[in-house]
Parts: structure tokens; sequence; C-alpha cells
């Protein structure tokens, strides 16, 4: 993407409705492929790592959702749930690899499998103090709670509905839920940050 | 210092989060190659049924066959992707019919077609995202969703 007449016309479409986005990638406009990618690339990345993958299978996973849009832009019928179906995608390409990943492990062997919530964030990339606490309190948590505070950081949102779906719980439960992980993020936060937690409790 | 309620402290980790875990660059650019595999005038198969789907609780062990069903109106591509020794494909089409039958995966075209009864085989597969586009003998185009093998 050297063309600068290709990234002006890139950068511009980045505003366009999502609708137009979708309808120009099933004509064959890349450009507006390109802003699809742009604006929900986040998104997808942030579902995929709320799940065990290795980064060689997280990207195949990305890239298997990516594919499956390229098919489906013309056929997605309300553009206001792209978001969701994206997320919704996701999860099951993730769990499909899991459950491949379950037949073809020898249970012996379970335990050399690394733990990527533990190891796929570089916290020396964050500047501030406290976001670095934030991140190390993150990593603390239970793999249920960092997948619904990912699910909950995602941009463009995501509705609840979407998140009861990826996790499984119904959606009235997702506010109490919400409220008990942040709380267990504050309280690992203060322990990170030591005698004086900045006001965080 | 001002006190973190909930909103803000979610903002604070999805600050945190989005530095410290950013979209690796390999997988925004793949994600831009994705259109270049877009099929046009062609009709969709979708997946239908797929033995490693969440859905489909299974007994767990060591089972090397993955099966897998696409469906379009008036055809159906049934495929098993086996794993014991050589990693092969091996399709059918349902009804029985001779086509051109094309493999897309890992970044490769494969060709091949199928015999009297249907049936296509496809060996030494790698793993990625796959894609097959069937061209019957009428001159209907058919292509299945992605599935990752």
């Amino acid at each position: 993407m050297t063309d600068p007449f290709v990234c002006l016309e890139y950068s511009t479409m980045n505003d366009a409705p999502v609708a137009e986005l979708l309808a120009g990638a099933a004509d064959g406009d890349q450009a507006a492929w390109n802003a699809l990618v742009e604006k929900y690339s986040r998104l997808v990345w942030y579902v995929v790592r709320g799940f065990r993958l290795d980064d060689a299978a997280a990207a195949d996973v990305t890239q298997t959702v990516w594919l499956k849009l390229v098919e489906h832009c013309g056929r997605i019928r309300d553009p206001e749930r792209l978001a969701g179906w994206l997320a919704v995608t996701t999860r099951n390409e993730a769990l499909r690899v899991l459950k491949q990943q379950d037949k073809q492990t020898p249970s012996d062997f379970a335990f050399e499998i690394s733990d990527p919530t533990a190891t796929d964030m570089d916290e020396r990339l964050v500047d501030d103090e406290i976001e670095r606490a934030a991140l190390r309190a993150f990593s603390r948590l239970s793999e249920d709670d960092q997948r619904l505070l990912r699910l909950l950081c995602v941009d463009p949102p995501l509705d609840y509905a979407t998140i009861s779906e990826i996790i499984g719980r119904p959606v009235g439960s997702l506010g109490p839920t919400r409220q008990r992980a942040l709380e267990r993020l504050r309280k690992f936060m203060t322990a990170e940050l030591g005698e004086d937690p900045g006001g965080l409790v | 210092m001002s006190t973190y309620d909930d909103d803000r402290l979610l903002e604070l980790l999805s600050s945190a989060l989005s530095q410290a875990d950013p979209v690796p660059e390999y997988v925004t650019e793949a994600a831009r190659q994705s259109f270049t595999w877009r099929t046009i005038d062609a009709e969709l198969a979708e997946l239908v049924y797929d033995s490693a789907g969440q859905e489909m609780v299974g007994v767990r062990g060591a089972e090397a066959t993955r099966q897998v069903t696409f469906r379009a109106p008036g055809i159906e591509i049934e495929v098993m992707v086996m794993s014991d020794g050589v990693r092969r494909l091996v399709g059918q089409l349902v009804p029985p019919q001779q086509a051109t039958v094309e493999l897309r995966c890992g970044g490769s075209v494969r060709d091949s077609a199928t015999d009297r009864l249907g049936r296509f085989t496809f060996t030494d597969v790698g793993t990625g995202p796959a894609q097959i586009t069937v061209e019957t003998a009428d001159g209907a185009k058919v292509v299945t969703d992605w599935v990752l093998v």
C-alpha cells in the first residue's frame, strides 16, 4: 500500500458508514476492504486473545475470520451487526482450534502447553506506571475474568448480547459479573501499587 | 488522584492492553491480503456440519479425522481431513457427479478433478485456512466457506 492515491482514498474511507464499506468490499473495492480491516482488526484480535491460543494459532484464526468475511461481505443483512458477527465468528473458530488441539495433544503433555494469557503482553511497551500495574493485575485474573474484560475493552464496543453469546452467560448476569471482575482487578492493582493505591479503592 | 470508578478503570485497562498487546502488523497485513482471495460469480456453500464445531460434543480422544460438510442449493460437499500419517483431504460431492475441484490452502492453489462417483483427494495438505471451489460439468461454480484445517 505505498501508492499515495490508494492511501488517500483509504484514509477518507475510514469514516464511511459500515454499510457503505461492506457494499464497496462486496463490489471488489480493496480500499473499502482495507477500511473495514482498519476499523475491526483490534476487535477480532481482542476476542481471539481471550482464548488460550499461541501466536500462530491466533493468527490463523484471525485470517480465517477475515477470509470468511470476504465471502460474506455481500451477504450480511444488518451492517450494524458486523461487530457481533466478527466477534462470534472469531469465538467459533477459536473454539474449533482448541477442540482440535485437545484431540491431538496427549494429556500427558498437557502441562507443556504454555499459558499465552501470561506471556502475550509486553509491559515494556507501556509508559504509564499505573497502566503497567493494571496489566500485572490483569494477568493475575482468572481466564474468565480476562476474557470478559477484554471483550469490554473492544473498540468499536460490543453489545451485551454479543458478549453474552461469546462467553456463554445470560445477558442479565453481565453487569454484576463485570463489577466483580473489576473489583478483583482493582484489588490486585492496589497490591501492585503498594501502600498508596492512588485512590483506586 | 481521583477515584477510579468502574468505567475509568476499564478505560485504563483498555489503554494499557492496546499498548501492550497491539495487533501484529503481519496479522493486519494478512487481513488486507485476504481480499485477493475474493471469488466472483460463485454460489457459496455454507458450512453446515463440522465435527470440530463446539456444538458437537464428541468423544475426546485420538480421533484423527475431522468431518466437514458444506451445502449450497443443489449440492453438498463432504470433506474429511485425515491426519494419520500423510495429511490428506478426501471429499465427496452429493449428488455424485464429475467436476473440477480447486483447493486453496496455506497460500497455494491446487487443482484436481473428481472421479465418476464424485470423489476427490488432495494429499500433503498443509495447515491454515482452506477453501474448496467446485466447478460442475454444467459450468456452475460453487465455493465453500473458509475453514481452518
